[in-house]
């Protein structure tokens, strides 16, 4: 794994806007890094919806808002300094439930040697309810760095 | 319409005598206007509607509209037909609130999903007219686990050695059934202490009523782990205890002086999940399976497999003891 290649997780909350930033004030204008901002699309399910019109409108703000997000995001790393040729962006769509898992396969698919997380800082009785990204990131994460950003 | 109603009933349900005779219904969107004595009907089927369901919590009834009480006129069995009814509303959970659909496609794909398997309630789904989907749902008879094992006139150290290995290793079960819908990327979404039944006859205990849903979170299972958690918890208390009631229970002040907020439910904050303060016998290890659902918990149980994993040792320990 390279630790010079770096993943930042990113979803539309102001902790993935510190994170970038924290990535971009630290790597700042070096050239010997890449970085790659992942969006991991999860699609609120059918259910939730009394038809399908109302599904695929919803499917469709929601790609539209990950691209804004990695465009966002792109920016706040291009103003810390970091050279336009250094980033990327991606988003994907998770195959399960789990988005943690869906990053964690992307970063070892891809060499990563380092993932960047922002952290929402979940009461105990949300996090059993609903889990937590950043800490099954931390949980499962093998052969890389992680940074965890509140 | 009476008139044809009248005949229907007459021809199909000759013994049944019925103050009114309504409408007949084919289409079922606007299902406030199904009420008593109307039929509705589905694929060539009649159902005779008797009554709109209601919930009862706390001495008040709420009616569910779309929810209706009927006779199938074919065969002269109760039926439960629901409508067509999506509704989201925030769910509050203890200390939490989170937004809860109600889903009829789910119910109907798990109705599918669980056919013959007995641990769950059983139905199918047509389409009327319209293209609603209705689900026709057999009602089962028995009464609801928590009032069967509230109302066992024994203390409670008899109870825990004499009913409770027997109630778990069914409870066991039930946790099981949930791991079926979860292998299956479903969830239950409404797990609590009245949508578990026990079937009169065979003993059986019978899931009820998953329309609910959520959207989805990293944990989707979380939700139901928790109510298998709050059922055992009820369980092996036999009733909830909070620390207003423990002085009702004959507990002495002492007793309730020794909790602290660890003590209690993560969401319930005045139910007491450490019920090892209040009887010594209940083993350390069974304990400790309760107090991952308690203020103490660090680690949770992400998968019924988890929870079954500690909780089935526990069983066999209290059957030897």
């Amino acid at each position: 794994m390279n630790l010079k290649k770096i993943l930042i997780a990113a979803d539309a909350s102001e902790n993935a806007k510190r994170a970038a930033a924290y990535v971009g004030e630290i790597i700042g204008p070096r050239k010997d890094f890449e970085i790659e901002i992942l969006y991991v699309l999860r699609y609120p399910d059918r259910d939730l919806f009394p038809d399908a019109d109302a599904w695929e409108n919803k499917k469709d703000e929601e790609r539209k808002k990950a691209q804004e997000v990695l465009s966002g995001l792109s920016t706040v790393l291009e103003e810390k300094g970091i050279p336009v040729s250094a980033i990327s962006t991606v988003s994907k769509e998770a195959k399960g439930f789990s988005i943690a898992q869906a990053i964690l396969e992307y970063q070892q698919q891809n060499g990563f040697g380092t993932i960047v997380v922002g952290r929402r800082g979940v009461s105990k009785a949300e996090e059993f309810l609903f889990g937590s990204v950043s800490n099954k990131i931390v949980h499962y994460a093998r052969d890389c760095a992680v940074w965890v950003i509140e | 319409m009476s008139h044809e109603v009248k005949e229907l009933v007459k021809r199909l349900r000759p013994s049944l005598s019925l103050g009114e005779y309504g409408k007949i219904f084919t289409d079922t969107t606007s299902y406030m206007n199904i009420s008593y004595g109307d039929v509705i009907e589905i694929d060539n089927q009649h159902y005779l509607v008797l009554r709109d369901e209601a919930e009862r919590s706390f001495g008040i009834e709420d009616p569910k509209y779309w929810v209706k009480r009927c006779i199938h006129l074919e065969t002269g069995e109760r039926r439960i037909l629901k409508l067509v009814f999506h509704e989201k509303f925030m769910l509050k959970l203890g200390s939490l609130e989170i937004p809860c659909y109600r889903s009829p496609e789910k119910e109907a794909r798990i109705l599918d999903l669980v056919r013959d398997d007995l641990r769950f309630m059983q139905g199918f789904s047509r389409f009327d007219k319209k293209g609603n989907i209705v689900r026709i749902i057999q009602v089962i008879k028995g009464k609801r686990l928590d009032h069967h094992v509230f109302e066992l006139e024994v203390p409670h150290r008899d109870y825990f050695h004499e009913h409770l290995p027997a109630i778990l290793e069914k409870f066991l079960d039930s946790c099981l059934a949930i791991r079926y819908l979860h292998d299956h990327q479903e969830i239950h979404g409404d797990i609590r202490r009245d949508h578990l039944w026990i079937e009169h006859g065979s003993g059986r205990y019978r899931w009820i009523d998953f329309d609910y849903t959520y959207e989805f979170e990293e944990n989707p299972f979380g939700l139901d782990i928790f109510g298998l958690g709050s059922l055992l918890i009820f369980l092996v208390g036999k009733q909830i205890y909070t620390l207003s009631n423990l002085a009702s229970q004959g507990f002495s002040p002492d007793t309730a002086a020794a909790f602290n907020q660890g003590d209690f439910s993560l969401l319930y904050k005045n139910r007491i999940v450490n019920l090892r303060k209040l009887f010594p016998y209940i083993p350390e290890k069974l304990n400790l399976v309760l107090m991952h659902f308690s203020n103490r918990a660090e680690i949770f149980y992400e998968s019924v497999d988890e929870f079954l994993a500690e909780l089935e040792p526990c069983i066999k320990e209290i059957k030897k003891s």
